[in-house]
């Protein structure tokens, strides 16, 4: 029982250690920064275990068991073909709602929302009128913003198609 | 836009059970000027079209009861806005109750979030990412687009043969109904979605948040099975995940320059977590 109660409180920690592949050959750096000296080569699709995330940079660990920092952007989790962690339980969910042992839908308002309710789906003027009660204003917002140490930046639009 | 495909489209949406303040006789005319003039909907049409498909939508989901994270996400979604060159259009957001991981935006600046991807994030930057690209959805009007392009190409000959009969109780009113929806399980062009994924990187820099929350979310998605129920409608409408983050590669630069900003994880765990 004790030993289950620790498994438990592992679980988290041992989570973010997430199978992930490199998209093209790739150096790893001691450090979350392109100017810092390598501490190995990652082939393109070598497999690596993704450790943590800062900035545009994750940390992950080599088969071989060597660590370093690699683009984030050039990593993909769980690489095509691989098995990738199993339904999100919301199939389960919905089946629920679901009639009888054919799974013929009826319309119980909680299977969430997929192509069939959002083509079948009728106006809800009063959720709108609801949704219009919690707008914020211009000032309100900016106020908010400003709480949550948050600073105003001038940064351009790419150019199109860029 | 001719006149026959303006018709349709406002046959659309003049179509609904909100009939109140879409007068026939209003959107007619309106659609001879809309016909005449640029081929451009001016912003007051863009909004009732938007506030018209906005209500279908939480028809189809409605919103989360919690009053204190809606004002949240308002808040959040707000100050982006503010950044961007349509800062006083009538933004307004909503957390919808569903498990699925999604998001939506109709035109004239209603923005929509699932409750299903608002649990999947750890901070408010990943929030922001989401709701930039959204709202950069409403700045180059692309729903807006798609619906007078599937106007002209499908819906011309339906609505005229509507107009004709002055009858709202026939199929093609339901046609024209569903169709205003269509978008939202159909998809945007490709082009439009790794559009707002750019231009979303930039309006969550502008507010000052860490630039890499979007891609932090695509990489979220991109770990998930596509198989998924919950990711299974989202993955139909738009690229793939990791399609998208090779696309923002062209980003580098601004996610960078970007990059130490402000996650806010504490104050997103505080609200959103309710």
């Amino acid at each position: 029982m004790r030993i289950a109660t620790l498994l438990l409180l592992l679980a988290p920690a041992l989570c973010l250690a997430e199978p992930a592949s490199v998209i093209r050959a790739t150096v790893m750096k001691q450090q979350p920064a392109s100017d810092a000296p390598a501490t190995g080569q990652l082939a393109e699709n070598a497999k690596v275990d993704a450790l943590e995330r800062k900035g545009g940079w994750t940390r992950v660990k080599a088969e071989g068991g060597a660590e370093g920092w690699v683009r984030m952007l050039a990593l993909r989790y769980a690489g095509a073909g691989d098995a990738k962690q199993g339904d999100s339980g919301i199939a389960q969910m919905l089946n629920v709602a679901r009639s009888g042992t054919s799974g013929t839908q009826v319309a119980t308002g909680v299977r969430g929302l997929d192509a069939e309710q959002l083509a079948n789906a009728r106006p809800n003027a009063a959720e709108l009128r609801r949704m219009d009660g919690y707008a914020a204003s211009k000032d309100g917002a900016g106020g908010f913003a400003a709480q949550g140490g948050l600073n105003a930046q001038r940064v351009d639009y790419p150019k199109a198609g860029g | 836009m001719n006149r026959f495909s303006a018709v349709a489209l406002l046959m659309l949406f003049a179509a609904s059970p909100a009939q109140a303040q879409f007068n026939i006789n209003r959107l007619l005319d309106a659609a001879k000027n809309v016909g005449k003039a640029t081929g451009e909907i001016g912003e007051k049409e863009e909004i009732d079209i938007g506030r018209e498909m906005a209500a279908r939508l939480l028809g189809a989901a409605p919103l989360m009861a919690n009053d204190a994270v809606q004002r949240y996400v308002n808040n959040v979604g707000r100050w982006l806005a503010s950044q961007t060159e349509r800062a006083d259009l009538p933004w307004q957001f909503g957390v919808l109750q569903a498990p699925q991981l999604n998001a939506f935006a109709t035109p004239g600046g209603n923005i929509f979030i699932t409750r299903g991807l608002l649990e999947r994030m750890r901070n408010e930057a990943e929030l922001a990412g989401v709701l930039a690209h959204e709202i950069a959805h409403v700045l180059r009007k692309h729903h807006l687009q798609a619906i007078q392009k599937g106007a002209r190409m499908e819906l011309a000959g339906a609505a005229l043969s509507t107009l004709a009969r002055q009858d709202r109780n026939t199929p093609s009113r339901e046609k024209l109904l569903a169709a205003g929806s269509e978008l939202y399980y159909r998809g945007l062009d490709k082009s439009d979605e790794l559009e707002a994924d750019r231009l979303g990187v930039v309006i969550a820099a502008r507010g000052g948040y860490d630039a890499y929350g979007l891609p932090s979310v695509l990489q979220t998605l991109q770990a998930m099975n596509p198989e998924d129920s919950g990711v299974a409608l989202m993955f139909k409408t738009h690229p793939a995940p990791g399609e998208r983050l090779s696309a923002l590669e062209t980003m580098q630069p601004t996610l960078d320059a970007y990059a130490g900003q402000p996650q806010l994880a504490d104050r997103f765990a505080g609200a959103a977590r309710r």
